[in-house]
């Protein structure tokens, strides 16, 4: 089990791509520009850079194993 | 009658309010993309960029009003929203006028994001730079306290402010937090206080 889940309200996604400077192994961005997952499930601590990197605040990330939000 | 000056003296705070305003709002908006300054947060900035806005078109509107409400100058209600029918100044204050509607049309574009798309949404916002520049042109030519130099240094330090952080926005890209840990050295590498002076 991974230790980071990650989700993106991609109604608040206006596409400013720092997720994908921050975690270019999770997230990428579809042709509008809109942030997608690569993963859902990852070890990756970049993803809470990315989540803190986001000026719309439209990325969540949760422990997988105790549900809690990580950033 | 002696002229009461209360209506000038709004229209003149108002449009110098509404300009500092919009030129902080476009600081932070620029920040929210180049992230200069790692401590902010760009949620954070993204909310002061929009609540700056607001306040910029709220000076805005007083700044409108004022103008109608004065008579220094003749402002029509109709003239407060198409160019060209204000004599004072005309190509100045029509400068103006587009600028405030730009403005308008930027800032309520965030709510119709889902419908144009956030590419369009982007598109659209680098109107805010011409928006920027027609302010500044319309405070330095209409504006009556140009020769002033607080106003003058006003204008000065906005351009400059503006001109620098864009800048920064266009030539630094922005460096990934996993690379900047990697570039900061370990702390035991790091002189102690007073230890390069010995």
């Amino acid at each position: 089990m991974s230790t980071y889940r990650i989700e993106i309200d991609r109604s608040l996604c206006s596409g400013f791509g720092s997720c994908v400077t921050e975690a270019p192994d999770v997230f990428a961005q579809d042709e509008t520009g809109t942030a997608t997952l690569l993963v859902a499930e990852t070890d990756d601590d970049a993803v809470l850079d990315a989540a803190g990197s986001c000026p719309m605040g439209a990325i969540a990330v949760y422990g997988s194993e105790t549900g809690a939000q990580a950033a | 009658m002696k002229h009461d000056p209360t209506f000038w003296l709004l229209a003149r705070a108002g449009g110098l309010t509404a300009y500092v305003m919009l030129t902080m709002s476009v600081l932070a908006g620029l920040l929210v993309k180049s992230r200069p300054f790692k401590a902010l947060k760009p949620a954070a900035v993204t909310d002061l960029h929009r609540i700056l806005a607001m306040l910029g078109l709220g000076a805005l509107a007083g700044h409108a009003a004022a103008l109608v409400l004065d008579t220094t100058v003749k402002v029509s209600i109709p003239g407060l929203f198409i160019p060209g029918l204000v004599s004072y100044r005309p190509v100045w204050t029509s400068i103006g006028i587009l600028a405030a509607e730009m403005m308008v049309l930027v800032y309520a574009s965030f709510s119709m994001r889902k419908r144009i798309g956030p590419k369009n949404w982007r598109r659209l916002h680098w109107a805010t730079y011409a928006i920027f520049g027609a302010a500044t042109v319309h405070g330095i030519a209409a504006g009556t306290d140009t020769a002033r130099p607080w106003a003058f240094s006003l204008y000065v330090f906005a351009v400059g402010s503006v001109a620098t952080a864009a800048a920064w926005r266009f030539l630094v890209p922005p460096v990934p937090a996993r690379a900047r840990r990697k570039i900061t050295p370990p702390r035991e590498l790091t002189p102690r206080q007073g230890e390069q002076a010995a």
